[in-house]
């Protein structure tokens, strides 16, 4: 048994259940919103600009007046100077549509803490913001199947079900991650903001996946969570490597060249994901276990514009 | 030039032997066996590994190096027990002798502008050929000065010749390289035996070796002596332009009408291609009491004399300041001791002409002469007195004991009973002195032309001795060694005869001029008086006898290092002591008693005359060798030190291989 195993199997027993959210965290998320780049129609009232024109403070423009306008929105002003009636249009502003979605395969039980919470805690994270700012927050798994859709939230009273929803999530979906974004996409045909949380670790490559993400047209963020022991694998001698998912096996004899490659596999797979996203237009970011949520929201979140 | 095998084992060892690569295989794949580790996704890894699959051959061999490493051992290892040897004379062992001088002029600090001694830089050169010696080459080192020394046999054992060449050290005594090359010749030329059932059969198997001689040469050269299997190969050591002053000589004689004076006698000897100018410095006791400058020129020598009147006793030192490179030889020391008087018994039936010259007051002031007739020799208290080694000389006239005395002795007409000395001639009718040994203490002062004898013997002396007068028929007057006594014999009467109821005179001697003096110097030289008042110089390695009977058994020498040794009385009643190594003082005590001193100086012209001469050739028994400057090895073998790099790299190859992340 190789010291790196033994490491790994201690870490997974050792591993503590932290709260998904802590209120430090949460005093500080509450200032947040999230911010999308494109403008979308919201279901209901909100607190989004919408391109629906409706009632706010925010004008958008002038329109001639045809008979059934409400009258209330006449510019009175207008027709004094132009003896001309016009329609004030002022820009409607509604509600964002949040989607996180999770990669729950057994590959995200690795780490410490597992890759899993901390997508978890990254998804309550934005959730809570989303939900503070009185946006439609879903969260699914990509395992979810398609006729138990995760639950639509919206409201600073949805927090704890959001919690609670998230901490019914289980490692162990065996879906790949094309069928289980196509699934998504298939779910939710609504626009707005979606977060891929994922190791993007499938023997099929996560190139079909991403494209369901670009032509569904949302705004797509691809938060790609590696662990330590992805990162900086520390093992060494002769080993036989089982992949947990499909039991697949790799022998190999850990060399330091052999360890060079790997390094060179991952940022060649790092920036092959990152070159994929932002060609397409999807904002890419890789994050690692240890880095803190909130150091991962407030400041590379905040960099790529998903919150403000 | 086929490697030939012989092997060691016997055919079921080589079975066993056989079935040891199988088991180096498996074991190697039981160490193979892979730890099982759970890992989020083998897809990383799979893709790392694609590539190494591709020069796959190599990947394998490289898994397995350790594998072929081992078997490669075992292969050198059953190729190290098929006992390959080449059959060729090229690589025939290789026989060296090492001859190294190490007299006192190797002392001569030459080598690298006066970095190193030339000894020392003849123990680096062969010190470098030692490193270069393959296996199955022996060597043997002798070291010579006036003696040979073998230093390690041969050996092909480096650490050990290293070792032992280490321990040569510098002496002060003079080159002769005789016995040394005896002794390698001893070994590469082995003499031949007649056997009267085999015939003339050679004793051993000729061993021809190649002999080194690393030296500056400064020895006569060697008669009489033949290389036979010895390959010679003379190395020379020294700079031809190295300068020496030296003193060669240093003594003191008390003045003859006036005793209280002292003259002080030294001797300076410029070996250089020039004019030299120093400053000479007396000290008696560490104190200084004169000093000289004196110029001496090229090649040529100035006898300094001091003459004191205040010197009693004490050590005399002589410093000259010179620079330069051989230094043993610029100090000098000589002591004068307190006269002590010698003990003399002299048997005479009534030899007035003897006995009025051994009751001069010359004679007196050296020694304190007994009187005795024969009869007295068959009394027990001569004999007690002659076996204790009281006297220091018994002169027996006309009569002889009947066993010789612990002392040495002077038969006058008359010979030693112990049967060495004989009569070969009786001679009565005139005796013709034709020659006498000047050379010799004894006889160095006589003039003997006018003297006449009538009659005596030819004495026949034991081996070891020295004829002192040879007559036209033989020998008439002789000494030689006896154990460590002296006797000396002459043969004829210094008493007159009777012939026809008259008396005549045998000899004249008695009353010419030289009897006084030979009389002196039997005082001087057979009492050994002269050694107590002004020891006669000891010469680094000599011996130095003493003889007090008043000593206990064993007397303390403290050489002048301040060492001291102990010196246990032997048999013949002296204290005889030959670890006089170091030039200087030495001094004898007994108990607190200081009971003498003696000097020990180099004195020796060959040695302190450390010039070089590469232009001319050294002459070994019948031929004549050039003698060429030392030479820097030319090669030195690495391979050990490859070997033990092999091992090292072999032993990180395994640290390494199991901690694989490194490579």
């Amino acid at each position: 048994m190789s010291s790196a195993s033994s490491s790994t199997a201690a870490s997974t027993k050792s591993r503590v259940e932290t709260p998904l959210l802590n209120p430090a965290l949460l005093a500080r998320l509450e200032r947040m919103e999230l911010v999308s780049r494109k403008i979308y129609r919201g279901q209901m009232k909100g607190e989004r600009r919408s391109p629906r024109k409706g009632q706010s403070v925010e004008f958008a423009d002038f329109r001639s007046y045809v008979p059934g306008d409400d009258i209330r929105f006449i510019d009175w002003n207008t027709y004094a100077r132009l003896d001309k009636l016009f329609i004030k249009l002022f820009l409607e502003e509604e509600d964002l549509h949040f989607y996180a979605l999770i990669d729950a395969s057994l590959s995200m039980d690795f780490g410490d803490p597992s890759k899993l919470t901390y997508a978890k805690q990254l998804a309550a994270a934005l959730g809570f913001i989303g939900l503070i700012r009185s946006d439609r927050v879903r969260i699914e798994t990509l395992g979810q199947a398609p006729q138990a859709p995760g639950p639509v939230l919206r409201g600073r009273s949805s927090v704890w079900r959001m919690q609670q929803y998230l901490e019914g999530i289980e490692p162990g979906e065996n879906v790949s991650l094309h069928e289980g974004v196509r699934n998504f996409c298939l779910r939710n045909s609504g626009k707005g903001i979606v977060v891929l949380i994922s190791d993007l670790m499938d023997k099929e490559g996560y190139e079909a996946a991403l494209r369901y993400l670009v032509a569904q047209q949302m705004d797509a963020y691809v938060l790609h969570v590696l662990s330590e022991e992805e990162l900086n694998p520390e093992i060494t001698g002769d080993l036989r490597l089982v992949d947990c998912e499909d039991d697949d096996v790799a022998e190999v004899t850990v060399s330091a060249p052999l360890l060079k490659r790997y390094q060179q596999t991952l940022a060649a797979f790092i920036g092959g994901a990152k070159d994929f996203c932002s060609r397409r237009g999807m904002s890419y970011a890789l994050v690692r276990n240890q880095m803190p949520v909130d150091e991962l929201i407030l400041s590379l979140l905040r960099r790529q514009g998903l919150v403000r | 030039m086929w490697p030939q095998m012989t092997s060691l084992l016997s055919p079921w060892q080589w079975v066993i032997l056989a079935l040891v690569p199988p088991a180096v295989v498996a074991l190697y794949f039981l160490k193979l066996k892979r730890t099982p580790l759970e890992v989020p996704s083998t897809y990383l890894w799979k893709k790392s590994i694609e590539d190494l699959h591709v020069n796959s051959l190599w990947q394998r061999l490289r898994r397995s190096i350790l594998l072929l490493l081992q078997l490669l051992l075992l292969l050198l290892l059953l190729l190290a027990l098929l006992n390959f040897s080449w059959q060729s004379s090229a690589f025939a062992e290789r026989r060296v002798i090492y001859l190294i001088d190490n007299s006192a002029s190797m002392q001569t600090k030459d080598i690298a502008e006066g970095a190193r001694s030339r000894l020392d830089e003849a123990k680096r050169l062969v010190a470098a050929r030692i490193d270069e010696m393959r296996s199955g080459d022996v060597a043997m080192i002798i070291s010579f000065n006036e003696r040979a020394q073998v230093v390690q046999q041969y050996t092909g054992n480096r650490p050990e010749l290293r070792r032992q060449l280490a321990n040569i050290r510098p002496t002060n005594r003079p080159t002769s390289i005789d016995d040394a090359l005896r002794l390698a010749s001893a070994l590469a030329n082995p003499g031949r035996t007649s056997n009267t059932d085999e015939g003339d059969v050679v004793a051993a198997d000729a061993v021809p070796a190649d002999l080194v001689v690393l030296s500056d040469f400064r020895f006569p050269p060697v008669a009489d002596f033949a290389l036979g299997n010895l390959e010679p190969k003379l190395e020379m050591l020294g700079a031809a332009d190295t300068s020496n002053l030296a003193i060669v000589n240093f003594s003191t004689a008390r003045h003859e009408s006036r005793p209280e004076l002292v003259h002080i006698f030294a001797r300076l000897q410029n070996y250089a291609e020039e004019e030299q100018s120093v400053r000479a410095e007396l000290l008696l006791d560490d104190f200084l009491i004169d000093a000289k400058e004196v110029a001496i020129g090229a090649g040529g020598f100035v006898t300094l004399d001091f003459t004191r009147e205040d010197v009693e006793t004490g050590v005399l030192e002589l410093r000259v300041a010179a620079a330069d490179a051989l230094t043993v030889d610029n100090r000098a020391w000589t002591v004068i001791n307190r006269p002590q008087r010698r003990r003399i018994l002299f048997v005479s039936p009534g030899n007035t002409g003897l006995r009025r010259a051994l009751e001069s007051d010359a004679a007196r002031e050296l020694a304190q002469v007994e009187q005795a007739e024969p009869p007295y020799l068959n009394s027990p208290e001569y004999k007690a007195e002659a076996a204790s080694g009281r006297y220091d000389l018994i002169i027996y006239d006309e009569c002889a004991p009947e066993k010789l005395p612990f002392a040495n002795t002077l038969f006058i007409n008359a010979l030693p009973p112990d049967g060495r000395w004989t009569k070969q001639e009786e001679l009565d009718t005139g005796i013709q002195i034709i020659d006498t040994e000047r050379t010799h203490p004894l006889m160095k002062l006589l003039d003997l032309g006018d003297v006449m004898i009538y009659q005596g013997f030819v004495v026949k002396r034991p081996s070891g001795g020295v004829n002192l007068i040879d007559s036209s028929r033989g020998p008439i007057f002789a000494v030689a060694p006896r154990d460590g006594y002296e006797d000396a014999v002459i043969g004829f009467s210094l008493m007159p005869v009777e012939e026809n109821g008259e008396l005549y005179p045998n000899t004249n001697w008695p009353r010419t001029r030289s009897f006084p003096v030979f009389i002196r110097e039997v005082l001087t030289y057979l009492a050994g008086v002269e050694t107590d008042t002004n020891f006669a110089n000891v010469r680094p390695g000599g011996t130095f006898a003493l003889r007090n009977e008043a000593a206990g058994d064993e007397l303390t020498v403290v050489d002048p290092a301040k060492k001291k040794q102990r010196v246990r009385r032997n048999r013949q009643n002296t204290y005889e002591f030959a670890d006089t190594q170091q030039v200087g003082v030495y001094e004898v005590w007994d108990d607190d008693r200081l009971l003498a001193r003696f000097a020990v100086n180099l004195f020796s012209q060959p040695e302190s005359d450390n010039r070089t001469r590469p232009e001319e050739s050294v002459r070994l028994g019948h031929e004549e060798l050039a003698a060429q400057s030392a030479l820097q090895p030319s090669r030195r073998e690495i391979w050990k030190w490859l070997v033990v790099l092999g091992l090292v790299v072999l032993l990180a190859e395994w640290y390494i291989y199991n901690r694989r992340v490194y490579l």
